[in-house]
């Protein structure tokens, strides 16, 4: 621990000192003569000022643990300018089990403490908690506009940007089993295939809810022709879910198991994805900036 | 369709810039033998009418007055004998004219104000081929970083790391990059969830440190501008290499009685990175990398009859491993400065 209190001590120093420097501008661009004060790029193409964008995009959740989201959907943003828009993203949520899930279909063991949770170990893939949409009205801010070339040959026109908002899930989980039932499925001393096949019954019954909760991320845009870029983004999606429709409140050496399902068992999740797609601009031809040298 | 061929756009512009050049260059050369490189304007030939005295000097874009232009005759004709005597030396007043072209800035830019004095500046100052923004040729990079795991769910896998990259070219380097994980991992709830929940436990790893040997290249470069005002350049690059990292199983299926010491595995590692230079020698970058490597996890299963003895402590079978990191980072080249070769 020494050791790495010692690294980050001097990390930190070495960060603060490089933040103390006298001025981090944007690089030193050495526009002289007629050209200085003049806009750093003349006769650039306007991709979004003024211009509707519609995209057709595929998403898919990352860090996922008993399910993979893929969500098809689309986006509809009006650009107020250049660097500013609002819109409206979306998709519909089809879901990929992952390993664990199937692990856990092929081995998971069910005992008198974890027979609310687990009951039926096939049924598992059942009562994990789905994404089945996501609708975020956003705004998208393009701070930066430039373009990449690759091996010096092909060249695009390329714009970094960021997005906030707020998104709309929507959720369907396991329904909530009440202590109240927990307790009907042991009653009486019930034996364990007693209560298995009784809270068996919990275990495939869905409700569905809507969670509200931040979303934001950033993208580049790869301008494939005047109107048609091609995006790829990243987005983060943190809300409280119940991933895998088992008690999870309390604690192993305190109030667990609490003998039910409900909204204590939904956990922090910081659900992010990456987002693939094609966006069409509307006019199709975008203004060209010019400049006044006088 | 923008996806535009570069050197189509500049063969068409060359081939009007070069046009009436190639004819000036030909009676230069036929009179000095003047060499090509010398690639900025003199506003007194090129709007003043120059002399023709002039002209055969070759104007050396030295930044000098066309008033000169006796003088100009002068140091050309010599220019052009050191040219021909020294290869890279042009024609400079006793100087090399070399080093006044790849000199950061000039004295004289400041002072210039209205008129012909104005004007003449301004031409000297706009060039054909703009020069690159920052050298790396034959420097060394040093890169602080933080990186996290972004693929296990069950362990988090944070860590400091630092490279050291020589830059053999512009867009080649090679180095080498260290990561220390051991002290600041962290097992998730994820993994106590599930045994909780479920009677399975997940078994899982513990990393000390990462020693790699990297290769770098760079395809892909490109510049941003912020709000039509300020202007970044930045790079895309590709990495990979091999390495060793340093691991062991968590002791999760019989931790009363397993431990496990750290082991060395052969790693090999592949990524991609995004770079923008703040400043010359200052950058910061962003990476994407796998680090692929044999883990041996813990034995599922235990032997009642062996269970004190090591060698049925792990799995005799070894499993492929991902480890992709997404890392975070600032670097540093050094020298903080460099000269350019070529005039811009």
């Amino acid at each position: 621990m020494k050791r790495f209190a010692l690294t980050l001590t001097m990390i930190v120093a070495v960060l603060t000192l490089a933040g103390s420097a006298p001025t981090v501008q944007a690089q030193e661009v050495e526009i002289e003569g007629p050209l200085a004060g003049a806009p750093a790029v003349v006769g650039l193409r306007i991709y979004r000022a003024l211009r509707f964008q519609v995209q057709l995009h595929a998403a898919m959740t990352l860090q996922d643990e008993y399910t993979r989201t893929v969500l098809p959907g689309g986006q509809l943003n009006f650009h107020l300018t250049d660097w500013l828009g609002i819109g409206v993203w979306g998709g519909y949520g089809l879901g990929l089990d992952t390993a664990l899930t199937d692990q856990i279909v092929d081995k998971g063991q069910t005992n008198s403490v974890n027979v609310l949770s687990l009951p039926n170990r096939q049924l598992f893939a059942k009562q994990i908690g789905r994404i089945k949409f996501v609708v975020a009205p956003q705004l998208t801010f393009i701070p930066l506009r430039g373009k990449l070339g690759l091996f010096e040959k092909l060249f695009v026109d390329t714009d970094f940007y960021v997005f906030g908002g707020v998104g709309v899930v929507g959720l369907e989980e396991r329904a909530d089993v009440t202590a109240a039932k927990y307790d009907q499925c042991f009653e009486g001393g019930s034996s364990l295939p007693n209560s298995i096949q009784c809270f068996s019954q919990t275990a495939t019954v869905r409700s569905t809810r809507v969670a509200i909760a931040p979303t934001f991320g950033a993208g580049l845009s790869l301008f494939l022709a005047d109107f048609v870029a091609m995006t790829i983004e990243w987005r983060g999606l943190p809300f409280a879910w119940n991933t895998s429709g088992t008690d999870e409140s309390g604690f192993s050496g305190g109030d667990f198991p609490d003998k039910a399902i409900d909204s204590k068992d939904y956990l922090p999740h910081f659900n992010h994805m990456m987002t693939l797609g094609f966006a069409f601009y509307f006019p199709t031809k975008p203004k060209i900036s010019t400049v006044d040298l006088d | 369709m923008n996806l535009s061929f570069r050197h189509g756009v500049l063969t068409s512009r060359r081939a009007r810039a070069v046009a009436p050049a190639l004819g000036v260059f030909l009676a230069l050369a036929s009179v000095s033998g003047v060499a090509a490189q010398d690639m900025s304007f003199d506003v007194d030939e090129a709007e003043s009418g120059t002399s023709p005295t002039s002209k055969e000097g070759g104007s050396k874009g030295k930044g000098k007055s066309g008033k000169k232009a006796g003088k100009a005759e002068a140091e050309a004709e010599a220019g052009g004998e050191a040219q021909a005597e020294g290869g890279m030396e042009m024609g400079a007043s006793g100087g090399d004219l070399l080093s006044e072209l790849t000199a950061e800035k000039t004295d004289d830019a400041a002072t210039a104000e209205g008129g012909l004095a104005r004007e003449k500046e301004s031409i000297e100052k706009i060039y054909a081929v703009q020069r690159m923004y920052v050298l790396r040729n034959g420097r060394f990079e040093l890169a602080p970083s933080l990186a996290q795991t972004f693929n296990d769910q069950y362990v988090s896998h944070p860590s400091l790391g630092a490279g050291l990259n020589y830059w053999i070219t512009n867009v080649l380097a090679v180095g080498v990059n260290l990561l220390w994980y051991q002290g600041i991992e962290s097992e998730q709830k994820l993994t106590f969830s599930i045994r909780r929940s479920t009677r399975l436990a997940v078994p899982i790893t513990e990393y000390q440190l990462g020693a790699h040997l990297n290769f770098t290249y760079v395809p892909i470069y490109g510049k941003f501008e912020m709000f039509n005002d300020s202007i970044f350049q930045w790079d895309a690059y590709l990495i990979g290499g091999v390495g060793m990292l340093r691991t062991r199983p968590v002791a999760v299926i019989d931790p009363a009685v397993r431990t496990f010491d750290f082991q060395w595995r052969v790693a090999f590692n592949a990524g991609i990175g995004l770079r923008v230079f703040v400043t010359k020698w200052l950058s910061i970058f962003g990476e994407l990398r796998d680090y692929l490597y044999m883990e041996k996890l813990e034995n599922l299963e235990v032997s009642l009859s062996q269970r004190g003895e090591p060698s049925t402590w792990t799995d005799q079978n070894s499993k492929l491993t991902n480890n992709v990191t997404v890392s975070l980072g600032f670097s540093m080249f050094f020298p903080f400065t460099f000269s350019y070769s070529y005039p811009k």
